[in-house]
């Protein structure tokens, strides 16, 4: 071997290691600011807030200026990704130190991973004290007696009907006092629409919706309208979600306030009150066509409010729980489940007792009262939630309505042993069959809805029988409440 | 020398050429190594990730498995099941075959008769048109189904609210949005979206045919039409065969342009099964509930690929059967 072949072998191996080091370097470094492997010192912090980001910044500064020393280094990921990218960052070893706990997999499941660090260490039974009663569930944020997250934000109505003051007033829909006719039921919302249709000559349509994102935006209608019609499970688009407690089933098939409102919906169809594109209408465009006064009507959530308060269009109301008759015979249920665990932190985190401190700062009763005042949602502490000093009519409007979310069933309370119970969704699910009714592509809408709730109910029953199978103490029984009134507030009682 | 001797020697056959052995497999790998070495990139990348991931995503055709972590949960045949009783992954099938089937032929005849105007030599700007024509080719289909959804749905006063008003339809058609429409309008975007392509083979092709025969038989009386058919037509079979293999091949890849423009909807009126695998192993479908399952999605891709490759399988034997009779029939 010559010098020369061993300069030239050496010189390549150099390259090569080179090439590999700046490409593992401008990998990580395209990484984003936050690869946790990237700041030794600060704490590190993943979300997926992006509307949101200015509340959680303001979090960030003031919990540094009450911490000296301890500074936490956010990375937003993108929500999409964001359940791949923890599973990575913990099967490699690197997790942030605190992080939102992703949807999937199950909480239960990241515990059984080991992912998440019990914070019983510090959330002693004082610390639990500040939140409301009920907060800390086993199956929910507690595993095997041991308190793993906690949370910020609390329940409001899902879905609200929006109504355009613009286009009321102009197709004279108001009161004698010159303000707005709100409707409130069923036959109100479609009177509503045929004034509006009619008066507009084409310019303005009664309703719209913007169905093409593939979000499911039909069911919310659907949610929105039954509930008060007496059908307590709506149409929520959550595997495993929407079951009629009273008797632990989906009653698509057997309630007829759904088949009853599918037909109305097809009705105000045929009659021309809808915008005419909403099936290829993004739900961002639609946003913006009811802005404009395209339609009168529109149903959405909270998440609405921010752009339309960016873009200094604040003359709208809200309603929830339209009804057939004036009062609601159904309502929206407090979710003490998805709510209770917002952010863990990570069992691999060097600086655990900081990383509480941190997850301590952002559900703190001070951070979810500025959560709210910032138009985000609705707090964990009902005392956070009180309408005045909301400078935003709408957004107060919205605080106001937490009084008609009820304390409901829960089935985790009554036997923790669910929490691993992971069923599968359908396809086509609620919003399918809804659109499919809309467009006529569904004829048979009893048949439809029958037919899911049998599907639902099956997968449903598969995923119990898979954890019984794990001898785990589960039945579909533990999904049925009998003596639940949807109209009072409901105990869960734990079981004997 | 007699003149018998001579053909005495002309009739005794010449003896054989001395037969060079055979070089050995190693000896000629090593003659081309340079070919092989070129080759080597592209080889690895293909069985990187074209080889490998068939194989691969073969086994998590077993697993019910959300792609995060490894998979666990082994279900054995039950995805293929899934698949073969959904009357989604069916309905999926017959549009792309309806994509295919209508697309293919119309885009064809239009691409043939276009490169025969652009072909003509006394037209004038022909790089003009050529280059107009080329454009959507290189146009992103993406970028694409955001224009044209902007347009058909998205704007204030979309094509359909001005088809309306002038008349032109009945009423306004949410065109992207009526299960009636939306695979038509898919159908057309994609015919206009890769037109180019099949222009520029026929161009190619019609380029390769001798100027000579058109005068030939221009000067037999040949008029335009028997020229077209007893000349054009036959010097084209060649490529056209090519052209119509590969423009069926990338109709059943339609992917894109569903995506953006419907999502498959509404209410699975145009889910093509790509869009229905993507749909499956990412959920984000019209049904957005569904949760992502790349066995499910895994066993889909196998069964679609099963029946693409009897598709190709009929088309290369219906094509060697059309050969057949055409050389029959001539001679």
């Amino acid at each position: 071997m010559t010098s020369s072949n061993v300069s030239r072998r050496g010189l390549l191996r150099t390259a090569a290691l080179g090439a590999g080091t700046l490409a593992l370097g401008g990998g990580l470094s395209a990484c984003g600011s936050g690869s946790p492997s990237s700041s030794a010192d600060a704490l590190t912090y993943w979300d997926w807030y992006v509307t949101q980001a200015p509340w959680v910044d303001k979090e960030i500064d003031l919990f540094e200026k009450g911490h000296s020393g301890v500074s936490v280094k956010k990375t937003t990921q993108q929500n999409a990704k964001y359940a791949d990218l923890v599973a990575l960052a913990n099967r490699s070893g690197n997790p942030p130190d605190v992080f939102m706990i992703p949807q999937v997999p199950s909480v239960a499941e990241q515990v059984a991973k080991g992912w998440l660090h019990p914070l019983d260490e510090w959330a002693t039974p004082a610390w639990q004290s500040r939140f409301p009663e009920g907060t800390f569930l086993e199956g929910a944020n507690v595993f095997d007696g041991k308190v793993y997250s906690a949370p910020l934000k609390g329940s409001g109505p899902l879905y609200q009907l929006y109504i355009h003051h613009g286009v009321f007033k102009s197709a004279g829909l108001t009161n004698p006092d010159g303000s707005v006719k709100i409707p409130r039921t069923w036959d109100e919302v479609t009177s509503a629409a045929q004034t509006i249709t009619k008066k507009s000559d084409g310019k303005s349509y009664g309703l719209g919706f913007g169905n093409a994102d593939g979000i499911g935006v039909l069911a919310w209608w659907l949610d929105l309208f039954v509930r008060g019609a007496g059908a307590p499970g709506g149409a929520p688009t959550g595997a495993g979600t929407g079951l009629d407690y009273r008797v632990g089933k989906w009653t698509y098939g057997t309630d007829r306030s759904y088949a009853d409102f599918l037909e109305l919906f097809v009705e105000w169809k045929k009659r021309g009150f809808f915008h005419p594109n909403s099936v290829s209408l993004s739900d961002e465009a639609a946003r913006a066509f009811f802005e404009r006064g395209k339609f009168g009507m529109t149903v959405g959530g909270v998440w609405n409010q921010p752009e339309w308060t960016q873009h200094k269009f604040t003359d709208y109301s809200l309603v929830t729980l339209p009804s057939p008759t004036a009062t609601p015979k159904g309502f929206y249920y407090a979710d003490p489940v998805g709510n209770g665990s917002f952010a863990a932190v990570s069992a691999k985190s060097k600086k655990a007792h900081e990383a509480f401190q941190w997850l301590d700062a952002l559900t703190s009763p001070a951070a979810g009262r500025r959560w709210v005042e910032d138009l985000n949602g609705v707090s964990a502490y009902p005392a956070g939630n009180d309408p005045d000093g909301i400078d935003s009519k709408p957004f107060a409007a919205f605080v106001g309505m937490t009084r008609q979310v009820l304390r409901g069933p829960v089935p985790l309370v009554r036997n923790p042993e669910l929490a691993g119970v992971a069923p599968g969704a359908p396809k086509p699910d609620i919003s399918d069959v809804v659109t499919g009714v809309y467009t006529g592509q569904i004829k048979d809408i009893q048949r439809a809805l029958s037919s899911l709730a049998d599907k639902k109910y099956q997968l449903l029953s598969d995923a119990v029988a898979a954890v019984a199978k794990q001898g785990k103490k589960v039945s579909m029984s533990d999904y049925v409440f009998a003596d639940w009134d949807p109209t009072k507030p409901y105990t869960t009682k734990k079981k004997a | 020398m007699s003149l018998l001797d001579t053909r005495e020697r002309r009739r005794a056959s010449p003896p054989p050429p001395p037969v060079a052995a055979r070089p050995g497999l190693g000896r000629r790998i090593r003659a081309a190594k340079w070919s092989y070495l070129y080759l080597a990139p592209m080889a690895v990348l293909l069985l990187a990730f074209v080889i490998y991931p068939i194989f691969a995503s073969f086994g998590y055709t077993f697993y019910h498995w959300n792609g995060i972590g490894e998979p666990g949960d082994y279900v054995g045949l039950a995805n293929f099941r899934q698949i073969l009783h959904d009357g989604i992954f069916w309905g999926a099938v017959r549009h792309t075959f309806v994509y295919a089937f209508v697309l293919v032929p119309v885009q064809l005849l239009l691409a043939l008769a276009l490169a025969l105007v652009l072909n003509n030599p006394k037209l004038k700007f022909a790089l003009f048109f050529r280059t107009v024509y080329f454009i959507p080719v290189v146009t992103s289909a993406a970028v694409v189904g955001v224009v044209i959804q902007l347009m058909l749905a998205n704007f204030g006063d979309s094509a359909g609210s001005l088809l309306a008003k002038t008349g032109v339809t009945d009423g306004h058609i949410d065109w992207l949005g009526d299960p009636h429409t939306a695979l038509a309008v898919i159908i057309a975007i994609g015919i206009w979206h890769t037109l180019g392509y099949n222009l520029v083979y026929f161009l190619a092709g019609l380029q390769t045919i001798p100027a000579e025969l058109y005068e030939a038989a221009k000067l037999d009386g040949c008029g335009p039409v028997q020229s077209f058919f007893r000349i054009t037509i036959p010097m084209l079979r060649q490529v056209g065969v090519v052209i119509v293999v590969l423009a069926f091949i990338g109709s059943f890849q339609v992917f894109d342009l569903v995506q953006v423009l419907t999502g498959g909807g509404p209410y699975f009126a145009t889910e093509v099964v790509n869009t229905y695998i993507y749909h499956l192993a990412f959920g984000g479908s019209a049904g957005a509930a569904a949760q992502p399952d790349i066995g499910l999605a895994s066993a889909a891709s196998f069964l679609y690929g099963l029946l693409l490759i009897v598709f190709s399988a009929l088309q290369v034997l219906a094509l060697r059967q059309i050969s057949r009779r055409r050389t029959a029939a001539h001679q």
